[in-house]
């Protein structure tokens, strides 16, 4: 009896550490390519350390790392795709608009944003938009924001990443250790990745696509991916925003016209 | 449920004991505290710039928020007072004032505070206001967030690799500690909520003593929280509810009437025999001239009628005005019984007799007289609100009632 207990530890983590995306679309949403205008509002990205108690102590020196790698990350990637992407860092960046009306535009994403991870991810879901993929839109004022600048979609991403101190490290070595002797605590948990991304279409106001992204592990140490690298902001670019899924009905026609001789 | 051994108990009290008990805190002396933050202070290491990097954001969105009152010459005003307090972080400091009729201040790690309306309202003089922004200076004089934040990582992290080697010694003696780590859980939350509150002692004591250097009557403090302990205390008796006086071990503050006790007794210590201490009444008034009726209208909007009844009634202690009586008649007619009608009746009417009545007072005075029967009387007053206010939502309905 007493050998199992190793062995579940050992099953326990290597099943510790898991990758999640769950994408919305508008019906009729193709995902832009060739010659759009696109423009990135503030990305908005928090690297933190994990104390010992389990709390995030926010860490300038690796947000401002991760931040850099996003927006490069996010630039290499757009410009894949044959757009021409405008990143904004600053709210007073665009000459067309006064500083005030990005904030507006941004507090309202945000409301919407909330209202979508309400209704569509916390299961709290709206009888009145049960499929009909994503029924949202911020109006007449991003219309009219895109009419001035010019730009056909504004993308609006936040990310929030964390790494274990070595007091966390340690504590799992702790859990893991009285496996042996009989108190099994392997999963205190440790880093994590999260992050969001909505895509408005200023043509028209609506959000058009939304994805959320979970990347974390109950080990404390391993990390799934790092947005302090390069190599993990591209690979957190790449999970949120490489797949867009076109809307429904956009996937029916494309169906439809392979199944035709 | 498991019933809790006698040892148990024992070890879980230990265990509270560990994290320095419960007990209410003694007076901390004004002198014994000294701000440990310069002029142009930046952050120092890395727990605290991660603070302040997101501070940062907070304050730009505090900054544009459209709940702000945008009145250059009050905002210039409150930036001067929170400069006078402010000791040796003075230029650095920035005050917001937001419009939330309710009795609160804040200050921010980073050196920003946000004043809501309901605080104004309730001051009677500078020397209170002044009280009340030194206690948010010092909050960022003593780094007070950042000591939180690294008192409760210390905190939790004890008592997170204490609960696991717990755990772990007592499953190699064969012995359950479930128990013992629920004791200890909340151990740790109490010593938190109270080391929350040593600080606000702390803020309290410096707070004094910032007042008292830039002039100011040190007991002012001592009477804000007087007078808060008041509008409480009214506010419930009129609703029929027992006052929540905050004597709590969950609480986060020190309870209002401590806070009182021990700045009465501060002040008694900081304050100068035989010298005269300007209040800045007058320079107080001036400056939310503009907006006191906003002030008065937002709070009795709140229909706490208890709490309405004692602001306006202290701030009558200063003398009464047409504005005070208006806002007194206006809460009293909110009860909406005949008897308050009657009293709210006699409220406008008083307001009336001053030549700061607002037009409103008229047009209620000029209602009661109607449901009264004194028809001349009442035209004529209502005559005086359409002189006062000819182009009032409601005046082209009050003309075509005094034709027919």
């Amino acid at each position: 009896m007493r050998r199992q207990v190793p062995l579940l530890a050992l099953a326990a983590l290597s099943v510790g550490g898991c990758v999640q995306t769950q994408q919305y679309a508008d019906l009729q949403f193709a995902p832009p390519q060739g010659d759009y205008k696109l423009l990135v509002l503030r990305p908005d990205i928090q690297v933190g350390a994990v104390t010992t108690g389990g709390l995030v102590e926010a860490r300038a020196d690796w947000t401002e790392q991760a931040r850099a790698n996003v927006i490069a990350a996010l630039r290499a990637q757009q410009a894949g795709r044959g757009g021409q992407t405008l990143i904004l860092d600053r709210r007073d960046s665009l000459a067309a608009v006064p500083a005030e009306q990005v904030a507006e535009l941004e507090r309202l994403n945000a409301a919407v944003d909330q209202s979508i991870a309400l209704h569509k991810y916390s299961g709290v879901s709206l009888p009145t938009k049960r499929r009909r993929g994503l029924d949202y839109t911020l109006g007449s004022d991003a219309v009219r924001f895109g009419q001035r600048t010019g730009y056909d979609y504004a993308l609006f991403l936040h990310a929030e990443d964390s790494f274990a101190s070595q007091g966390r490290v340690a504590l799992q070595v702790l859990g893991i250790a009285g496996c042996f002797i009989g108190f099994c605590a392997p999963n205190v948990g440790g880093a994590g990745q999260f992050a969001y991304a909505s895509l408005v279409d200023l043509r028209t106001g609506e959000v058009v696509w939304f994805n959320v992204l979970q990347a974390g592990s109950q080990v404390a140490g391993l990390k799934m991916g790092d947005l302090r690298t390069p190599d993990g902001a591209a690979q957190m670019v790449e999970r949120l925003l490489g797949l867009m899924k076109p809307g429904r009905e956009v996937r029916r026609a494309q169906a439809a016209q392979r199944a035709r001789p | 449920m498991t019933s809790l051994s006698r040892r148990t108990m024992l070890a879980g009290a230990g265990a509270t004991a560990l994290f320095g008990g419960t007990a209410a805190s003694a007076r901390i002396d004004p002198a014994s505290l000294t701000p440990m933050v310069g002029p142009g202070y930046r952050p120092q290491d890395p727990d605290e710039r991660g603070m302040w990097q997101q501070m940062a954001r907070v304050e730009e969105e505090i900054a544009g928020s459209n709940l702000l009152v945008q009145d250059p010459a009050l905002n210039r005003y409150l930036q001067g007072l929170v400069g006078k307090v402010g000791g040796p972080a003075t230029s650095d400091l920035r005050v917001y004032l937001a419009r939330v009729p309710e009795f609160n201040a804040m200050m921010f790690p980073t050196g920003f505070a946000v004043v809501f309306t309901g605080l104004l309202l309730r001051m009677r003089d500078e020397a209170q206001l002044a009280g009340v922004l030194a206690h948010e200076s010092s909050h960022f004089l003593l780094k007070h967030q950042l000591r939180q934040w690294r008192d409760t990582r210390r905190k939790t992290d004890i008592y997170s690799f204490a609960s696991m080697l717990g755990g772990v010694v007592g499953g190699a003696a064969g012995y359950y500690t479930g128990n013992l780590d629920q004791l200890a859980q909340l151990g740790t939350i109490l010593t938190l909520l109270r080391y929350n509150r040593q600080l606000e002692a702390e803020a309290d004591a410096l707070g004094i003593k910032l007042i008292a250097q830039a002039g100011y009557a040190p007991l002012s403090m001592a009477e804000t929280w007087q007078q808060l302990i008041g509008e409480i205390e009214l506010s419930a008796a009129v609703r029929r509810k027992r006052p929540d006086r905050g004597y709590s071990i969950f609480a986060d503050h020190p309870a209002p009437r401590d806070r009182m006790i021990d700045l009465t007794a501060s002040a008694t210590g900081l304050t100068v025999p035989g010298r005269r201490y300007d209040r800045g009444r007058e320079r107080y008034l001036a400056a939310i001239a503009a907006i006191r009726p906003t002030l008065l209208d937002d709070q009795v909007k709140l229909n706490d009628a208890g709490a309405s009844q004692y602001v306006i009634q202290t701030l009558a202690q200063d003398g009464w005005n047409g504005l005070l009586r208006f806002y007194e008649g206006e809460s009293l007619r909110l009860r909406n019984t005949p008897d308050y009608d009657a009293r709210a009746a006699l409220s406008y009417a008083a307001a009336v007799a001053y030549p700061d009545a607002p037009a409103d007072a008229w047009r209620w005075h000029g209602i009661a007289l109607m449901k009264a029967g004194r028809r001349d009387e009442s035209h004529a007053a209502l005559q005086r609100y359409l002189a006062l206010a000819p182009s009032a939502p409601d005046a082209p309905f009050v003309r075509q009632m005094l034709a027919s």
